[in-house]
């Protein structure tokens, strides 16, 4: 398994170039921001067979290894600046199965127990641990579920959840959480404010509280952004609802396109108005008075298209052309999807080039990341972190 | 001539070691590794792409914090971070000889840390945009392209209003503290005060008018609530300079449909010159609050803003400075009569409106008493506390209001 990331790289979590690594201060904005999937380092030398794991942060990538001895690499924010393949790994993490992330703490899990550790100070010892039974018919280790509850991303860390939900995955976001049950059945609770819960209202939760128009459609998958939640089907569809503003539940967003426009007015000055008109809200006039609010669209212009700044309820995107969806993840505002043909859709925000397009363009639409399909590579897995994207690679072509 | 940089570097740091980067805890190490990479391109060699940028990492993290949770929960030291990262992106704007764009920029720039920042380094951004303004009001007058303002501003004749006597808001001029507090502030009754403004430099040396406005704040960014009344559907918030807000929603130059309304804001802690132009009224010292815990907002628009009817959890002082505006008040006692709404966000706020009322779905309105009036410029209505207030304006108005306890 090969892994591609793209987007934020600021502390070198995705590649450490030289300039870094000298301890100067990274000047070029293209080493901040990766706009080109490229490869990670430390993999050439592992076998294409290697099962691996990505978990990001904001500042770090955890780059987990599960064949054999396994354990976790750290990059980005406070590791040892290198790009050699299998640098040091994080010692305490030797026999982990699994990893959780958080720009604060990273926390493992043991076949015995589970721990976190806090990043930003060097301890010898974890800030929390707690033993596991071992139980022959307890469900696999999924961070952060652990038994009997979950690990938040903020104190208490150890939240109990109730044995009848029958948790088998949970996604996290600092203020909402989306909770998959083994019956495919999908719950929310936390902060509504942008309708990231999905009861179709704006109110907040205190208590797991079941997704009704999801109710009768089994769940395989969930996963969450800061203001959105999204999910899979058995048969392959992708749901998503909350908030919208950055396009990134891939529905038609005012705010983007106001967006797109300020970004567009601001560099206008040299460049003719022919390039600037977006094809839906352009507003035809040229873009070179250098104002700095977006502007209306013009009367005559307003088109049919609706607009969407927050989705309370699940919706269906349909990712043109029709596919099966196999996994998602969440960004803090942007949506990558893998489908089951091996291709990488990606949506919302993407300032720091982690949508792949090869560009800082956000966009409303899902589009498929044309990298991967040019070099034949088929996407099997793909991990986001808050504001970049890792991709799994595996060589054949899956049917 | 002291270039511009010259100007801000003159108020900022000498260098890097005397510039304080301070956090509690919440604010990650990470987040400081950034700030302190945009600290030291302040003091050396970077190309402007560089600065913007890592000022730009520091702002997007930093709002992704403060649109987490509720406002009131957003830790302060997030909106501090955010006021650095305008400092730098402010700084980084201005460094390079700015076009007039960028100037601007820089100004809108400033003006969002004041907005949704937390004051740092001795209010700084508040002493760079004063720097910025001068520098904007400078260029401007070289430009030779000044059009005389077509004065496009509707000829509204406002309705000739009859407030009956017996419904009218009683009026006393320049009552003593005494007068007031006993037949007004403790049996909480509503009255317009007559002459207690008279002196404020906004209606003498420095009359308040479109003019004026621009020239001390035309280039600064402000909230503006866009849409008939805030109980509506369509009703949004959006971020224009007043120059802006000016020409879209007061001389109506660029025919947008709709109403946009500079609503309760404190212009005055943004904008130092205004604050001068007024005075907090002497009576607010009859209460117990200290003058530091005036709150004072300023209401601009054009004539058609409505605030729907409502009641708030201070007592209101609502100085009339340009223009006039129809109020109704009802008693606290009638609130049954009102149709509160039963959200938790509207529950100040009655379903009914006031000059439009659907007597079917609310037939008790027409019997709750009320007061009313057209309050002009120079005037003040006390509102009591938890008084029941609607306020329409009849023509361009500007109004300040003073919150205390």
């Amino acid at each position: 398994m090969r892994w591609f990331g793209f987007g934020f790289n600021a502390f070198g979590q995705i590649y450490v170039h030289d300039k870094l690594i000298k301890g100067e201060c990274s000047d070029a904005v293209n080493e901040i921001k990766v706009i080109s999937p490229t490869e990670l380092p430390g993999n050439a030398d592992c076998c294409w067979e290697t099962e691996s794991q990505i978990r990001a942060s904001w500042s770090r990538r955890a780059y987990l290894q599960l064949h054999g001895d396994s354990c976790v690499w750290l990059a980005g924010f406070g590791a040892v600046l290198s790009n050699e393949s299998c640098s040091s790994c994080m010692k305490e993490s030797r026999g982990c199965k699994d990893a959780f992330i958080t720009e604060s703490y990273l926390t493992l899990a043991f076949p015995d127990r589970i721990e976190s550790w806090d990043l930003q100070k060097e301890e010898e010892t974890p800030s929390w641990s707690m033993e596991i039974k071992k139980e022959s018919s307890g469900p696999p280790l999924n961070l952060p579920l652990v038994p009997g509850g979950y690990i938040a991303t903020k104190a208490p860390f150890y939240r109990s959840l109730s044995p009848h939900l029958k948790a088998k995955s949970l996604a996290l976001s600092a203020e909402h959480a989306i909770l998959l049950s083994a019956s495919g059945a999908v719950y929310t609770w936390g902060l509504g404010s942008h309708g990231q819960l999905g009861h179709g209202g704006l109110t907040s939760e205190e208590e797991p509280r079941a997704v009704e128009a999801l109710w009768g459609m089994p769940m395989s998958c969930v996963a969450t952004g800061s203001w959105h939640s999204v999910c899979i089907s058995d048969g392959g569809d992708l749901y998503v609802w909350g908030w919208n503003e950055t396009g990134q539940l891939g529905l038609p967003s005012r705010g983007l396109r106001k967006a797109l426009q300020l970004q567009c007015s601001q560099q206008a000055v040299a460049v003719s108005s022919k390039n600037c008109n977006t094809n839906s809200t352009g507003t035809g006039a040229p873009c070179q008075d250098g104002s700095t609010s977006p502007k209306e669209p013009q009367e005559g212009e307003k088109l049919d298209e609706v607009f969407i700044s927050i989705q309370a309820f699940p919706a269906l995107l349909d990712i043109t052309p029709s596919c099966e969806i196999r996994t998602v993840s969440c960004g803090s505002r942007h949506t990558a999807a893998v489908t089951t043909t091996g291709d990488l859709y990606t949506w919302g925000w993407g300032d720091y080039g982690q949508l792949g397009h090869q560009n800082l363009i956000s966009s409303d639409e899902p589009q498929r990341v044309e990298f991967f399909r040019e070099r034949q590579m088929c996407v099997f897995d793909v991990v986001c972190g808050p504001w970049n994207t890792f991709a799994a690679v595996i060589k054949e072509e899956v049917a | 001539m002291a270039t511009l940089w010259s100007k801000v570097s003159a108020v900022l740091p000498l260098n890097e070691e005397q510039f304080p980067l301070q956090f509690g805890d919440k604010v990650e190490s990470s987040v400081v590794e950034m700030l302190k990479r945009s600290r030291q391109q302040l003091y050396s060699d970077a190309t402007s792409a560089s600065r913007m940028l890592n000022a730009q990492i520091i702002l997007d993290f930093s709002w992704e914090k403060l649109n987490t949770g509720t406002w009131r929960h957003v830790d302060k030291e997030w909106r501090r971070v955010y006021s650095y990262g305008c400092l730098f992106k402010a700084a980084a704007l201005c460094r390079e000889d700015p076009s007039a764009d960028q100037l601007l920029q820089a100004v809108r720039t400033c003006d969002m840390g004041l907005l949704m920042g937390a004051a740092i380094m001795e209010n700084i951004l508040q002493v760079m945009v004063r720097i910025l303004q001068g520098e904007v009001k400078s260029t401007k007058e070289q430009d030779e392209s000044e059009h005389p303002e077509v004065k496009r501003i509707k000829i509204e004749c406002p309705r000739v209003f009859v407030i009956k006597e017996d419904s009218a808001v009683p009026r006393m001029k320049c009552p003593s503290l005494e007068c007031f507090n006993t037949n007004y502030l403790l049996p909480l009754k509503p009255v317009i005060l007559e002459g207690i403004i008279d002196h404020w430099p906004a209606l003498n040396e420095h009359p308040w008018s479109i003019e004026y406005l621009r020239s001390v704040a035309g280039c600064r960014t402000v909230p503006v609530e866009v849409g008939s009344r805030y109980t509506d559907e369509e009703w949004s918030q959006t971020l224009l300079t007043v120059n802006e807000f000016i020409d879209r929603y007061i001389l109506n130059k660029e025919e947008v449909k709709g109403v946009g309304y500079l609503a309760q804001h404190q212009l005055f802690d943004q904008i130092p010159e205004l604050k001068e132009d007024i005075r907090p009224p002497d009576y607010c010292c009859l209460g117990e609050g200290e003058e530091d815990d005036i709150t004072v907002n300023a209401w601009f628009g054009p004539g058609g803003t409505v605030s729907p009817l409502h009641q708030d959890p201070q007592q209101n002082f609502l100085a009339q400075v340009v223009g006039s505006k129809y109020i109704r008040l009802y008693s606290p006692d009638d609130t049954d009569k009102l149709y509160p709404h039963q959200s938790q966000l509207l529950h100040n706020t009655s379903q009914v409106e006031v000059e439009n009322p659907d007597t079917e779905r609310f037939p008790e309105f027409a019997k709750a008493p009320y007061l009313e009036c057209v309050l002009q410029p120079g005037e003040v209505l006390f509102i009591p506390v938890q008084h029941w207030h609607y306020v329409r304006s009849l023509e361009l108005s500007f109004s300040v209001s003073f919150w205390w306890s």
